[in-house]
């Protein structure tokens, strides 16, 4: 697959695939490279980007809000619930995991409502798994203590 | 409240964990899925493997659970990278090589693999 770079005219921006380049909504007058070549050329000239582009201002993705649609990558819960999976609920671990890489593949494809939906998800199922751990913990651990204070007498 | 309520078990823990290896006592509580199926999954072994860990044996921690100890130093660095404020384009790097999406698979394909070699 292309990789694409852009310059926003002070340092360069990229690689990024083809959808996420179309979703930067560059100017059509912004300076677009392909991986394949050194050549920098006006976004317009690419016509696969045709459709993408945005008002007059350079896209700068890496200050957030600055845009009005670019919407950062929402958390995605992944190493908590590698936490979770390793340590007590492999179901809901798996779940989060699960979820993490839809938060990343809709974000990507731009469908940032998407991304926030299985980010909410991907936490749900984890904090799940981590209250069950916890709450189970302290059960067992009450339990326990009865157990042996009998024991005692 | 929440918190502290949590630091105060989080401690307890620890404590019990470090004095006691699971493998010799009987009170800890076992794994659901290995006492229906008789079979490991990825996370059995973890509290033997804390115990050794605690106690700074880390052969004996890898032999009981081999993921548990790789996934420590793995979640820690993404914790870290996820609460850096304004990340520089390097940091952001890191964080797409290692957590992205081809991460992600790659993390659930180990799981799986981990899961199925450790019974046969």
């Amino acid at each position: 697959m292309k990789q694409y770079y852009y310059s926003d005219g002070l340092s360069t921006h990229g690689p990024f695939s083809l959808e996420e380049l179309r979703a930067k909504k560059l100017s059509r007058n912004s300076m677009v490279r392909i991986d394949s070549s050194e050549k920098w050329l006006p976004a317009e000239q690419f016509p696969e980007l045709e459709g993408s582009f945005g008002e007059e201002t350079f896209a700068r993705p890496d200050s957030f809000g600055s845009q009005t649609d670019y919407e950062p990558m929402p958390k995605t819960w992944f190493v908590e619930s590698i936490l979770v999976t390793v340590f007590c609920c492999l179901p809901f671990g798996i779940a989060g995991i699960v979820n993490a890489a839809r938060v990343e593949t809709s974000h990507r494809l731009g469908d940032y409502a998407g991304a926030r939906r299985s980010s909410e998800e991907a936490g749900k199922w984890t904090k799940i798994g981590f209250w069950i751990a916890v709450g189970g913990l302290v059960i067992y651990l009450s339990f326990l203590a009865v157990a042996v204070a009998f024991d005692q007498f | 409240m929440k918190w502290a309520g949590l630091l105060v078990l989080g401690f307890l823990l620890v404590l019990i964990y470090w004095l006691v290896d699971p493998a010799t006592s009987s009170y800890f509580p076992a794994c659901p899925f290995h006492s229906l199926t008789g079979l490991q999954c990825p996370g059995c072994g973890s509290q033997r493997a804390v115990h050794h860990l605690l106690n700074v044996d880390f052969r004996a921690a890898v032999e009981q659970n081999m993921l548990l100890v790789f996934s420590i130093p793995y979640v820690i660095f993404g914790m870290v990278l996820d609460r850096i404020p304004n990340p520089s384009e390097r940091l952001h790097h890191w964080k797409r090589t290692f957590y992205g999406r081809k991460a992600i698979f790659l993390v659930l394909i180990l799981i799986c693999l981990f899961w199925i070699f450790r019974n046969l």
